[in-house]
């Protein structure tokens, strides 16, 4: 019995000390600087109560970027999801290339999010551009001046970055499927449409809960992305909550504010993630 | 075995102890992205001729982003010794850590005015990194060829009339559009454009600091200066809304450097960018005034783009250390010929007599300075994150013809009266 106290110590111990300093901590510390007015130098702090709270309700930019957050992640969630699952899908079907295709489509997420944004605002601006020139087709020109176009490239570039990502999911997913179960589908005499949908999907139903669940919270949160491609433009029409929220920090220099909305984005973030993996786990079956 | 490794890791963990008891660390933390070879190479001469000082220099990139590193810097304990701040806000915030530099010997060198944003109470917190100045950079061989005479525009119809030229006869010239106007940086509309109509509404950077309002006195003037670059600008689609996807790199390295346009509202720091492109035409190239019609027509904005601080709560010694530094930097023979030739400044202090700007843009900056042709940077003295999150981005809205300039001059008044009231 004792030797299992250690042995449990020793191993969540390092974890949980590390966890608690920089998470538990600076999460407390950041609540508290929610009810004051600190600029981010200055010890001395005065405590005032809720009214960065009362004040982040007026804020129409902060109300605009929660909407827009919102559309941005059910469209993400939802294309990222539905492609990756096509390509694991694809790449398990035992083609020659299966391995080849693997490496491409999850290459993307190699590099990371801030390189990607300026690569991709290269290709919007520079090569659509070009090509709109040549060819003479208007709707690839001008394109992240709009608010309309830089949310498509926004969309764009995370599907792009993080279909390859979930498909790898997915595959480990599909190729736990006992062989038995599609094999006796076979001798029944299912398509390849009614082999997915009454076997694979329902066998892959924890994968998705944990694609959802990564993909809502990452888009959600997202930041280094949006910065580098939009920047939040034209005029804040694309600024997300995280940005929103460094702005108002950094910006405007309103750190107690920024802390305001950073309490409210994180159980704004939890609400959903967390109802999301509840309701997802509900539908999982038992092999 | 185990020993030995126990005894090595000590000894890294010691080491930078070690080196601190024995000499002097002056740990600077600065923002000028473009010159940090420069300032290294400064730091390691000084540093060959004073033994016992070490001179550590530590960059991170300039705006925003300087701040919020700042503040973690301090946040964190770990406080550099000198650090840049950009006007009156930031001397406000940053009181507490800031050195008095009032006796210093370059203090009486400065320039009348270059020091406004930096004074409190008649003591002097900062001292000025150089003067930079801004206004329409134009492109000498193509006005030429267009037989454009550059010293007759002096007023805003010269300047309509050469951007007029320029549009109808940009087929034979090889150029896109006469202009390149980048609205996606925030700061070149709401920061520096806008500046050309408040530093006449305000006067100086002190003024429009304690403002507690904008009245937008000359709103109408800073609307046809809008409307006049997005009217000869390059517009990616052909449309005015598509000028919110330009950028300084396809304003600066991409249209100007490649001679598709004649000309860009920019400063003269993009000298070395543009010299990287093309060095022929770096050489050819020169400022225009910003006209504000009918108010002032022929001056550029000149102004101090950040200030060297000391922080006042570090040992004596390490203080003492960085004023010599920084003294060194701007008054020795050896740092003068550094500041002029290999940072490529204008000088905010006199003293650099038989040393003048070797590039075409600084020396033009320095003509205007000395025509006594400029107007000041009234910039810094915006309420936090107004210039750029409130007037640049609702220029970037009026562009995209979502809100009229009513609309957009009634937003950024209410704004700034909330953020100072």
């Amino acid at each position: 019995m004792r030797r299992s106290w250690v042995s449990f110590w020793l191993f969540v111990g390092p974890c949980l000390t590390a966890f608690i300093i920089v998470v538990i901590i600076p999460l407390l510390f950041g609540i508290y600087y929610s009810f004051t007015n600190w600029n981010g130098i200055n010890a001395e702090v005065d405590f005032i109560g809720l009214s960065n709270y009362a004040k982040l309700l007026k804020d129409v930019h902060f109300a605009k970027s929660f909407v827009f957050t919102v559309k941005f992640t059910l469209f993400s969630v939802f294309f990222i999801n539905l492609i990756g699952f096509l390509l694991a899908l694809l790449v398990t079907r035992g083609l020659k290339i299966s391995n080849f295709l693997r490496t491409i489509f999850f290459m993307p997420n190699l590099i990371g999010g801030i390189i990607l944004g300026f690569i991709w605002q290269f290709i919007f601006t520079g090569a659509f551009g070009a090509l709109g020139e040549y060819t003479g087709l208007k709707f690839l020109m001008g394109w992240l001046s709009t608010t309309q176009t830089s949310f498509q490239a926004l969309l764009i570039l995370m599907i792009w970055q993080l279909s390859g990502y979930v498909m790898v999911i997915y595959i480990a997913a599909i190729q736990g499927i006992p062989r038995e179960l599609i094999e006796a589908a076979e001798i029944d005499g299912a398509g390849s449409w009614m082999k997915v949908k009454n076997i694979v999907l329902p066998m892959v139903r924890p994968a998705f809960t944990v694609s959802l669940f990564l993909t809502l919270s990452n888009s959600f949160k997202l930041y280094d992305q949006n910065l580098s491609l939009t920047a939040g433009g034209p005029a804040r029409s694309t600024e997300m909550l995280a940005m929103n929220i460094y702005n108002t920090a950094f910006s405007f220099m309103k750190m107690g504010e920024a802390q305001a909305k950073a309490v409210i984005f994180l159980i704004i973030v939890g609400f959903f993630t967390l109802s999301q993996v509840y309701v997802s786990k509900r539908g999982e079956v038992e092999m | 075995m185990k020993c030995r490794y126990f005894l090595s890791l000590l000894l890294v963990f010691l080491f930078p102890v070690t080196l601190w008891a024995a000499e002097i660390e002056v740990d600077v933390f600065q923002f000028k992205v473009e010159t940090k070879d420069v300032l290294e190479k400064a730091a390691k001469m000084y540093m060959e001729e004073h033994p016992g000082i070490i001179v550590s220099i530590q960059t991170v990139g300039g705006g925003d982003d300087y701040g919020a590193a700042l503040r973690s810097r301090f946040a964190s304990g770990n406080e550099p010794t000198i650090f840049n701040i950009g006007g009156p806000q930031d001397v406000e915030d940053w009181i507490d850590y800031l050195e008095d530099l009032s006796d210093q010997p370059w203090v009486e060198l400065a320039y009348r005015g270059v020091l406004d944003g930096v004074t409190v109470d008649g003591k002097i917190y900062g001292m000025p990194f150089n003067q930079e100045g801004y206004g329409f950079i134009y492109n000498k061989t193509i006005f030429e060829k267009a037989g454009i005479d550059a010293g007759k525009i002096n007023s805003y119809d010269a300047l309509v009339e050469a951007l007029e030229i320029l549009e109808a006869r940009k087929g034979e010239l090889g150029l896109k559009a006469p202009i390149a106007f980048a609205p996606k940086e925030k700061w070149i509309t709401g920061l520096h454009l806008s500046n050309v109509a408040f530093s006449q509404e305000f006067g100086d950077v002190l003024t429009a600091y304690n403002a507690k309002e904008v009245d937008f006195t000359y709103g109408e003037e800073f609307k046809l200066l809008v409307d006049l670059q997005a009217k000869y600008a390059y517009k990616p689609s052909g449309l005015v809304s598509s000028l919110n996807a330009v950028d300084y790199a396809a304003q600066v390295e991409g249209l100007f450097s490649l001679e598709q346009v004649a000309l860009m509202q920019q400063g003269n720091w993009v000298y070395n960018s543009v010299a990287s492109m093309d060095e022929e035409l770096a050489r050819n190239i020169g400022i225009l005034p910003i006209p504000l019609k009918g108010v002032v027509e022929d001056c550029i904005p000149v102004g101090i783009p950040m200030y060297w601080t000391i922080n006042k709560n570090v040992p004596e010694e390490e203080k003492a250390a960085a004023k010599d530094f920084l003294n060194w930097l701007y008054t020795s023979p050896a740092g003068k010929e550094l500041i002029i030739n290999e940072f490529k400044f204008i000088p905010a202090i006199g003293g650099y007599d038989g040393l003048t700007p070797s590039d075409p843009l600084g020396q033009d900056v320095l003509k205007y300075s000395e025509a006594g042709k400029t107007m000041s940077w009234v910039f810094m003295g915006y309420p936090s994150g107004w210039g750029e999150q409130v007037l640049g981005a609702n220029i970037q809205a009026y562009l995209a013809g979502d809100i009229s300039w009513d609309e957009l001059e009634e937003i950024c008044k209410k704004e700034w009266s909330e953020a100072r009231n």
